[in-house]
């Protein structure tokens, strides 16, 4: 059986996007006899922001930024190129905190600073709200391209998110990464949408524009496949489990239940009517 | 921290956590707060499990509802079978009472009549709307009453990586008063459905809704109570395939465009003002 950790660690992994509040709150008072567990939890509430791609505002500034691994400093520290700073991110309140200048080094900072530049306005024109963020990662050998859309709707019930994650290597020029979308519907009921798409791609230039177009084109083909999906699960297997009405188009007679007869009224009825 | 409001905590973390996986957060729930695995195994659904009736050879579905320790009661031969291939007449109470609500129970003579025609009933019933699939009927005495389970189970057969299952649970009260009975329906329909493909990857579209009616309806003998709890469960049916249908494919494909917008955001901001543009004029 695993360890009482490991099953409230779990719960964490499993918040649905915006409610990880209300899963810890739910995790406090199922285990207020060992009040100590919730303290433990420091590296199931790190492993899920990072996943996650968590958003937090700086101190003082207007603009959200990413915490993930790909941009991790180590010791809880994050940094991010655009605002060229770095910060204490506390991943059991989701607040940032002893904001430093942070100056990039990285044998790619100009392919990343085009990058950031092309990934703005390819955000601004799809994404409502959305936080991005360019990263040089292993050793400055790739660059990670991140992109985190959440929008709650707590009041009525449900809440989203749409991730994507690209890692570019330059050499040979290809882009690998994956697309995910979460969605939950909590109202007198639970419904979650999960979704994930893998992205590979070989890219004709190393330049920032090529780049984002190969991501913008992945995206909106992704997003048309999403759509085309829903339609197919409608048209398909939900009809396929239970009809709107009988094949007689009407409801049942249940005073004649007992006169329906297998074969003849069921199926074929139409016949008789 | 009383027990009910960790039991509250509990309910309230299912309704959060993946529905695709609604088993087994319960088994987490119930080794972290042993004291709530009684009520927790009795208010919440989980998908359900079917069976063969070594009697008859017929399907049936399992649930909390025919269940004694190890055995459940086939709704067809009306007996109960445990894993290792004996039948009996279900648990006894130190009373000698095998009636009421609870382990082992087993129906009075007069409600095991109503629910071997409720089961006829709702067979016809499921072949009518589902095509497939197995039901079952569960009736246990109350003492002004009495109240039952209707379950429906139905998986799609695959086409391509498309795949599907649904289980519905009803479970009714009908307390008699002159000439009528009050109903209580609460049911609850388990919704899974999964498609994938290259070009998609992979996507799952999982939960559970729950909806609850109460009606007085009149009830002239038995036969009057199938017909009542048959409309209420039909038209329960149709109300919640509704509302899984907008749900699934309507709301959750308006939050993802809520979240990424296909078309340029520049273009439906100018269509959107146009838009408001001709309305305003056409106010003037």
């Amino acid at each position: 059986m695993p360890s009482q950790l490991a099953t409230v660690s779990a719960f964490v992994e499993g918040a649905p996007p915006g409610e990880l509040a209300d899963v810890i709150a739910d995790i406090k008072a199922l285990t207020i006899e060992s009040p100590a567990l919730v303290s433990q939890l420091g590296p199931a509430f790190e492993k899920y922001n990072e996943e996650q791609f968590a958003t937090v505002k700086l101190p003082g500034s207007s603009q959200f930024v990413i915490v993930s691994s790909h941009n991790s400093l180590g010791n809880g520290r994050y940094f991010d190129v655009e605002s060229s700073s770095s910060f204490i991110f506390d991943h059991a309140t989701q607040k940032a905190s002893g904001v430093q200048s942070y100056v990039l080094e990285s044998n790619h900072s100009d392919l990343v600073n085009s990058i950031l530049k092309s990934l703005a306005t390819h955000v601004k024109e799809h994404y409502p709200n959305a936080s991005y963020g360019v990263y040089p990662i292993e050793d400055d050998s790739k660059i990670a391209i991140l992109v985190v859309a959440n929008k709650y709707s707590p009041n009525n019930f449900w809440n989203g998110r749409w991730r994507s994650l690209y890692i570019y290597s330059p050499s040979p020029s290809s882009l690998s990464g994956s697309m995910k979308v979460d969605v939950h519907y909590y109202e007198d009921g639970n419904v979650r949408l999960l979704t994930t798409k893998p992205v590979m791609a070989s890219i004709s230039s190393g330049s920032a524009s090529t780049i984002v177009r190969e991501i913008a084109g992945a995206e909106k083909k992704y997003q048309e496949e999403l759509n085309k999906g829903f339609n197919n699960l409608s048209e398909g297997a939900f009809k396929g489990l239970r009809r709107q009405l009988p094949i007689t188009r009407q409801k049942i007679e249940w005073d004649k239940i007992a006169g329906y007869r297998l074969g003849q009224d069921i199926g074929g009825g139409s016949s008789k009517r | 921290m009383s027990e009910a409001d960790q039991f509250d905590s509990a309910l309230d973390l299912l309704r959060r956590l993946d529905p695709k996986h609604t088993s087994e957060h319960l088994n987490s729930l119930i080794s972290l707060v042993p004291s709530l695995t009684e009520d927790l195994l009795s208010s919440v659904d989980q998908p359900l499990t079917i069976a063969r009736c070594r009697k008859t050879g017929r399907d049936y579905l399992l649930c909390d509802y025919n269940r004694d320790g190890d055995s459940y009661r086939s709704p067809w031969s009306g007996e109960f079978e445990t894993p290792l291939g004996g039948s009996g007449p279900g648990g006894v109470d130190d009373q000698g009472n095998n009636e009421g609500a609870g382990e082992g129970a087993v129906p009075s003579e007069r409600v095991r009549k109503m629910e071997i025609r409720a089961n006829e009933a709702f067979d016809v019933y499921r072949e009518l709307y589902y095509e497939g699939g197995v039901s079952s009927v569960y009736f246990w005495n109350l003492d002004d009453g009495f109240a039952g389970v209707v379950l429906l189970k139905k998986v799609a057969t695959p086409a391509g990586k498309s795949q599907g299952t649904w289980d519905s649970i009803h479970v009714f009260e009908a307390v008699d008063r002159a000439r009528t009975a009050h109903y209580k329906l609460t049911s609850t329909v388990i919704l899974h459905l999964s498609t994938g493909n290259d070009a998609l990857g992979e996507m799952d579209l999982s939960g559970n809704m729950t909806r609850q009616i109460e009606s007085d309806l009149p009830v002239d003998d038995d036969t009057s109570h199938i017909a009542n709890i048959g409309k209420l469960v039909e038209d329960m049916e149709l109300k919640m395939r509704n509302l899984l249908q907008e749900v699934y494919f309507g709301k959750a494909k308006d939050v993802v465009g809520d979240l990424r917008s296909i078309a340029p955001l520049t273009q439906a901001n100018r269509d959107k003002a146009t838009h408001q543009e001709m309305i305003n004029s056409m106010k003037r």
